[in-house]
């Protein structure tokens, strides 16, 4: 059944109009759009530092306990004995790495090439965990990839060390 | 471009790492839990050939009782059960999740991820088994008195689908009725 604009039917008596429930953009306050505007400003400034920031301070984290307790990593080294001196050593060295990666990210030290190393060394690692089938550990280390990729194509960065 | 300030940085970044990894290497052979207990994994067991059979409870730690799956052959033992400190006191002991007698909760589950563990009632005590999967299980070890086994997980998280991504942070506990370790 077809009806005519403006001539409210049988059925919608009684029912507030659709178009009452939701205002229209220019009945938000001027106060209210402003502040909008400003925070997804602020969070466009500052969104790819803070994912930086929190990138890097994960990259240092694990970066630091491979270092000190090789030990409990060597598991995860693909292919090797995890009781080799190789396994350790090998575990050392990916420790050593992102340490350093995640300085250069949390220090702001050329932080795109930091977030597109980190890339390469987190898609190594997920592969390496999706070898033995997925998992919530691989899932999430795939998250922290999509972070670092996400980054690795941030040009607005604060907090940088230039110089 | 990086620059010599940020250079620095790195260097120094650098130079703690390499600090830090020789400290590694002092210590990497040593867990956080699986020192204490004696893991599950490769760093309780300290340059021993993986075929060849070590003792259960670790040397590291006398006086807690852990299996310790035997990659390979050895004879089946049975260890006079001398109670030792109570689990509750130890400091793993927020660690331990409960495995045997009952059903084991669902983190207990995720905590023996990636290891077989067979109990058997028998008279006097407890017949365990315990591996890893995909390994050859080693001999059952009794244990007079024995009433519950723990499995020792620092971190669930390692522990999906029934892979230990890092046994080296399991182990496994036996206690006797009043909690207290078995040797």
């Amino acid at each position: 059944m077809s009806q005519r604009k403006g001539t409210p039917g049988p059925t919608a008596v009684g029912r507030p109009r659709q178009k009452a429930a939701s205002p229209r953009p220019d009945a938000v306050p001027a106060g209210v759009r402003a502040a909008a505007e400003r925070a997804g400003s602020v969070a466009a400034d500052w969104a790819p530092t803070v994912g930086r920031l929190l990138l890097g301070l994960v990259l240092l984290w694990f970066g630091y306990h491979e270092l000190v307790r090789p030990g409990e990593w060597t598991g995860y080294v693909p292919v090797v004995n995890a009781s080799s001196s190789l396994a350790i050593i090998m575990v050392l060295a990916h420790g050593w790495v992102l340490l350093v990666l995640g300085v250069a990210l949390v220090a702001g030290i050329v932080p795109r090439v930091a977030a597109a190393l980190a890339s390469v060394l987190l898609l190594e690692i997920v592969i390496s965990l999706a070898v033995s089938g997925i998992s919530d550990t691989t899932l999430r280390d795939l998250g922290v990839l999509g972070l670092a990729i996400v980054l690795t194509g941030c040009e607005r960065q604060r907090l940088v060390l230039r110089g | 471009m990086i620059g010599f300030r940020g250079l620095t940085v790195l260097l120094i970044a650098g130079l703690a790492g390499i600090g830090l990894a020789v400290l590694g290497w002092s210590q990497r052979y040593t867990g956080l839990v699986a020192n204490a207990v004696g893991g599950l994994g490769s760093a309780s067991a300290p340059a021993t050939p993986a075929a060849s059979p070590r003792p259960a409870t670790p040397a590291a730690s006398p006086r807690s009782a852990a299996t310790a799956p035997q990659a390979g052959p050895s004879a089946a033992s049975s260890a006079p059960a001398s109670p030792g400190p109570l689990l509750s006191s130890e400091p793993y002991a927020q660690y331990a999740y409960l495995e045997w007698p009952g059903t084991p909760s669902v983190a207990a589950q995720q905590a023996a991820s990636g290891l077989t563990i067979s109990v058997t009632r028998q008279p006097g005590g407890i017949a365990v088994r315990a591996g890893v999967v995909g390994q050859p299980t080693g001999p059952a070890h009794f244990y007079a008195n024995g009433r519950s086994v723990y499995v020792i997980e620092s971190s669930l998280g390692d522990d999906a689908a029934n892979v230990d991504y890092n046994l080296g942070d399991d182990g496994l506990v036996v206690t006797d009725a009043h909690g207290r370790i078995l040797q």
